[in-house]
């Protein structure tokens, strides 16, 4: 390869994945959501009277899973950095968290489906009702006919939060790790042996070298979170519709908008990393 | 003859182990001085603890005092990038950061000054400079937005080296800087140790015998954490005072 150009393609790289990163988190989020917001009319129109109705507001749209795992990304990012490059090896605390995080990261994410839909369903396939407020139509016997809204400081939208953090974060503090721990040991001590302070080592060296690797962490895991959704939206469907038919629309919906964005992000994730493979100086 | 580097009953352990008994040098000034011993008798470890790199690993307990320029460097109020600035290092395998190699030269004063202080021009002759005095810069003034790790290896060990000079060190540790290098390779950097040994003084780690009698004038032995012997090369090797140096240098040790 022509080593000129190995620069110039590192950062190429790295534009793309920022582009991609920013892309699912910010940009595909509002058009999944108004996507989805179009059809809702219709869904709701339909489907007023099923079950499924009612999952619309923990679900409310792909916006409020995407931003959650959002959080719970830089979260576990910020963990993962003070795990790695804070505290001492031998730390307990750290040892602690390590192994918990190697128990929760290695969960199958369909698990957490499951928990999920324990914590938040009642055996009548109906939503716990904790922080759901039922719309005007509400006769108030539970055999809801208007449109529940969902609450934002509610218990149930923090158990929400809690669900996608418990399984997008372990899943991030790992990978973030071994992304700092790629960074080869003689480019530390070449940086501390020129003097530079623990912070110049990480901002000047470690970080710009880690970040693609980083980015590419919080693509996945935010795709994963999607994927786990659209997994107890199938399983919820399941087990508490009538039939196909009121399967349709949302569920649909949503699935493919997951698909897509979690296909296009791994697409572009790869194409990344096969521009930007320079032979002459391996990762490690 | 005045000393840069005076240590006094240093002693080292990493957790229970001990790394250093009781070592007492006095490193003339501008010179090259070697360090020879068998693999774990504490060479690298007396190197590392001149510019306090080996404090990283944590779990390393030291005693004693290391004078360096005149300044105690265990004293409370070192500040350790000001005494790394002053004492450089070059390891054993060259170490290039994965930028270009104009950067990698700029890199020491990039982070030993403030945000953009430096203008172009400066910069243009900093990076001049520094690949002419280590003799690189006919063969990379066309390359130096390329990568330095895409680099020959010797060529980026002299650039590990170059990237030292901005800073002004007094004094450039080298931990077997030749070992992963060819003969030409280390033909290169040997000669040009000899050249810049006037300006600078050089420490340098090394396996091969043969390279401490070409290149130095003083000569260390260490074995086991402590030093053995500490005199002119020449007579190190010809006529050693030490019983065990006289073993090592005759390579009938082990």
């Amino acid at each position: 390869m022509n080593v000129m150009t190995t620069c110039a393609l590192r950062k190429q790289k790295l534009v793309s994945q920022i582009i991609t990163f920013i892309f699912i988190g910010i940009v595909g989020a509002p058009i999944s959501g108004v996507l989805q917001k179009t059809y809702a009319a219709d869904t709701e129109a339909a489907s007023a009277a099923t079950p499924l109705n009612t999952l619309s507001p923990l679900l409310d749209d792909l916006y409020t899973v995407l931003s959650i795992s959002f959080v719970a990304i830089l979260f576990g990012i910020a963990c993962a950095f003070y795990l790695q490059e804070w505290l001492p090896q031998t730390n307990w605390v750290r040892r602690f968290i390590e192994s918990v995080v190697a128990i929760l990261g290695g969960v199958p994410s369909i698990f957490y489906g499951i928990l999920a839909i324990g914590i938040f369903f009642t055996d009548a396939g109906t939503l716990k009702t904790v922080g759901i407020v039922r719309g005007p139509q509400d006769i108030g016997d539970g055999s809801a006919l208007g449109p529940l809204s969902f609450q934002y400081d509610t218990p149930v939208f923090y158990i929400v939060v809690l669900t996608f953090i418990l399984m997008v974060t372990p899943m991030t503090i790992k990978t973030t790790q071994a992304a700092l721990r790629s960074v080869a040991t003689p480019i530390r001590e070449a940086t501390y042996a020129l003097g530079a302070s623990h912070w110049q080592v990480l901002r000047r060296q470690v970080i710009p070298i880690a970040l693609t690797r980083i980015l590419a962490t919080g693509c996945r895991a935010m795709s994963s979170a999607l994927a786990t959704v659209a997994l107890i939206f199938g399983i919820y469907i399941w087990q508490y519709t009538n039939g196909p038919r009121e399967m349709s629309n949302r569920f649909i919906l949503f699935l493919s908008g997951a698909l897509f964005l979690s296909i296009f992000s791994s697409v572009l994730i790869k194409l990344c990393a096969s521009a930007s493979a320079d032979p002459t100086h391996p990762t490690r | 003859m005045n000393y840069s580097i005076e240590a006094e009953n240093l002693n080292l352990w990493y957790g229970d182990f001990q790394a250093l008994m009781d070592v007492s040098v006095k490193i003339p000034d501008g010179q090259i001085t070697s360090l020879i011993g068998p693999s774990g008798c504490g060479k690298t470890t007396l190197l590392r603890c001149f510019n306090r790199v080996n404090e990283r690993y944590g779990n390393v307990t030291t005693e004693g005092k290391i004078e360096v320029l005149g300044k105690n460097i265990y004293d409370a109020d070192v500040s350790l990038p000001e005494l790394r600035k002053a004492v450089g290092m070059v390891f054993q395998r060259p170490n290039p950061l994965p930028i270009s190699v104009y950067e990698n030269i700029l890199f020491g004063l990039r982070i030993h000054s403030p945000m953009r202080s430096i203008t172009r021009t400066d910069a243009d002759e900093i990076v001049e400079e520094a690949l002419k005095s280590v003799f690189l810069w006919t063969d990379l003034k066309d390359k130096l937005k390329t990568r330095a790790t895409s680099l020959q290896l010797e060529q980026q060990q002299k650039l590990c080296i170059a990237r030292l000079l901005p800073l002004k060190p007094k004094i450039i540790l080298m931990d077997e800087p030749c070992s992963a290098l060819d003969a030409k390779g280390t033909r290169a950097v040997e000669e040009l140790m000899d050249i810049l040994a006037g300006t600078y003084t050089f420490i340098i780690v090394t396996h091969n015998m043969a390279q401490a009698r070409r290149v130095s004038k003083e000569c260390i032995f260490m074995l086991l954490g402590e030093l053995i012997e500490h005199r002119e090369t020449q007579a190190l090797f010809t006529d050693p005072q030490h019983e065990k140096t006289s073993d090592y240098v005759h390579m009938r040790y082990g």
